[in-house]
């Protein structure tokens, strides 16, 4: 599903991103990415979704070498990706529903399908209830699950998620942990990048550790023994 | 603001357009005007005379030809100048004969070309002494017109491509504002089709509705000034009354405006979304 191939990054004026970073991530699984602040996860994250380039290596996603993807099908590309931030990215003057409801539209979706798949991804996420709430009367949990929504509605066969519990409590982050959890058993490849390691080791789901913009361990699912 | 200012842009040159259209319309007896008199020599016969308009008209196919006999002319005369006694004192009548000659009517051009052709043939006869005709104010009339209609297709011009500046700044402003919204929607997988068309439809709105104020004015200034201008042709013995665009060109006008406003907001976009890279990697080059 995923293959990073000796990719390199280098951002313009020399900052050194990433360094010869290989693996694999097989389609269906759900994998951490950790490190330490600056490691490279956003990075990384950045590169599957064609937000950056790779400077040296190959990206491969779904047998898709994204180095070489032209730009006029990188909407083509996000559409089949869900991506999960940890500022949210909502659209403050729409509702739960129509921001849930982005990536249909975009899709060119009708409207009483959108409608339906909006609502069961609400309920998936426990927000049912809040459809036509504005982003800003929710809290950062519920914030969070709008995107959480919103990423998965469309179906999409790969979903990203940068620090997405990085501002909820304990009990919130392991909720949402149990969501991508739950997407993840349905056959969708999942690949976050968290510090939160009390819950990864939880988890016990393999684990892809960046230092200083290396790939420093691979721990694969079952054997958790992260320090 | 945006409208208010289109439709001021947009009424100068559509009133400019008006006022010609309603200038070329105006009965300006366009026929009388291009008629010429024909002065024969002294001592021409009424057979030669006659011959001559029948030759004319096989020739030319003027309108109409009207031929005034010295006689006739010193009546006329004797009742226009108010000269009765004196005229009664000549031993003969000075007058010649003389042919008034009107060119099939036609548009200001197809005129002036056949009032030519007429003085050509006419000053090539041996008996006519004279060709006379009141055609040049006609002429000058028409090529101010012509003047007047280049000067409206500069305006038009420049109006509208103040139209596609004015609704272009306003979408950058507009897509500025939305940058953050248009950043999100890059993020789920929208192209620059997706993210263009919301502005697409303001720019077109926008010229549409620009140009619904402008005809509006134009409605406005033709009621106010009818009645005034009706009057002052009045006294010239002329009946008018000033016409508006029309169902057919107020479509027109509608579209292209509708039309200016999209290609705006097309251009404003666009600049911003090459500056944004939305379908590649994110981020002001």
């Amino acid at each position: 599903m995923i293959r990073f191939e000796r990719v390199s990054k280098i951002y313009p004026g020399g900052n050194r991103a990433l360094t010869d970073v290989s693996f694999a991530i097989e389609r269906g699984s759900m994998v951490f990415l950790t490190g330490h602040s600056g490691a490279g996860k956003s990075t990384l994250l950045r590169l599957i979704m064609i937000l950056e380039r790779a400077s040296r290596g190959q990206v491969i996603v779904n047998n898709r070498d994204l180095g070489k993807t032209p730009n006029r099908l990188v909407p083509v590309i996000r559409q089949g990706t869900g991506m999960i931030f940890q500022d949210h990215k909502l659209l403050k003057d729409k509702t739960v529903a129509d921001n849930v409801a982005l990536p249909l539209m975009i899709a060119g979706l009708k409207y009483s399908d959108i409608r339906k798949r909006v609502r069961a991804a609400l309920d998936k996420v426990g927000l049912l209830d809040k459809e036509k709430a504005w982003p800003l009367t929710l809290s950062g949990g519920e914030q969070q699950r709008v995107g959480i929504a919103r990423a998965i509605v469309s179906m999409p066969p790969l979903l990203l998620a940068d620090e997405p519990t990085g501002n909820l409590d304990p009990g919130l982050s392991r909720e949402l942990f149990a969501v991508f959890r739950e997407v993840s058993e349905q056959g969708v490849t999942v690949l976050i990048a968290s510090h939160n390691l009390d819950l990864i080791r939880e988890t016990r789901k393999r684990v892809l550790v960046l230092s200083n913009g290396r790939l420093a361990d691979d721990i694969p699912a079952s054997d958790q023994p992260i320090t | 603001m945006t409208v208010l200012v289109l439709g001021i842009a947009m009424f100068l040159p559509l009133g400019l357009y008006v006022t010609l259209e309603n200038l070329q319309g105006m009965n300006l007896r366009q026929e009388e005007w291009s008629s010429v008199t024909v002065f024969f020599k002294s001592g021409t016969t009424e057979t030669q005379v006659r011959q001559v308009a029948k030759q004319l008209e096989v020739r030319l196919h003027p309108q109409s030809v009207r031929l005034i006999s010295p006689g006739q002319g010193m009546v006329d005369f004797r009742d226009a100048s108010g000269f009765g006694a004196s005229l009664d004192m000549l031993e003969e009548n000075p007058l010649p004969w003389v042919m008034q000659v009107s060119p099939p009517p036609g548009s200001t051009e197809q005129l002036e070309r056949r009032v030519a052709e007429l003085v050509a043939y006419l000053n090539s006869v041996d008996s006519v002494e004279l060709t006379q005709f009141d055609y040049k104010w006609l002429q000058r009339l028409g090529r101010m017109l012509e003047l007047g209609r280049a000067v409206v297709s500069v305006l038009i011009l420049l109006f509208g491509l103040a139209v596609v500046v004015v609704v272009g700044n306003t979408i950058r402003l507009d897509v500025n504002s939305r940058a953050e919204e248009i950043e999100i929607l890059a993020l789920v997988g929208a192209g620059n089709a997706f993210v263009r068309q919301p502005f697409l439809y303001s720019g077109l709105w926008y010229g549409v509705m620009g140009c619904l104020f402008a005809l509006l004015l134009l409605s406005l200034s033709l009621l106010y000034l009818g009645r005034p201008l009706g009057l002052l042709l009045e006294t010239y013995g002329t009946v008018f009354s000033l016409r508006g665009l029309g169902g057919y060109k107020t479509l027109w006008v509608l579209l292209g405006g509708g039309m200016l406003g999209w290609l705006g907001a097309w251009i404003s976009v666009q600049r911003y979304l090459r500056l944004l890279r939305v379908g590649g990697v994110l981020g002001r080059k």
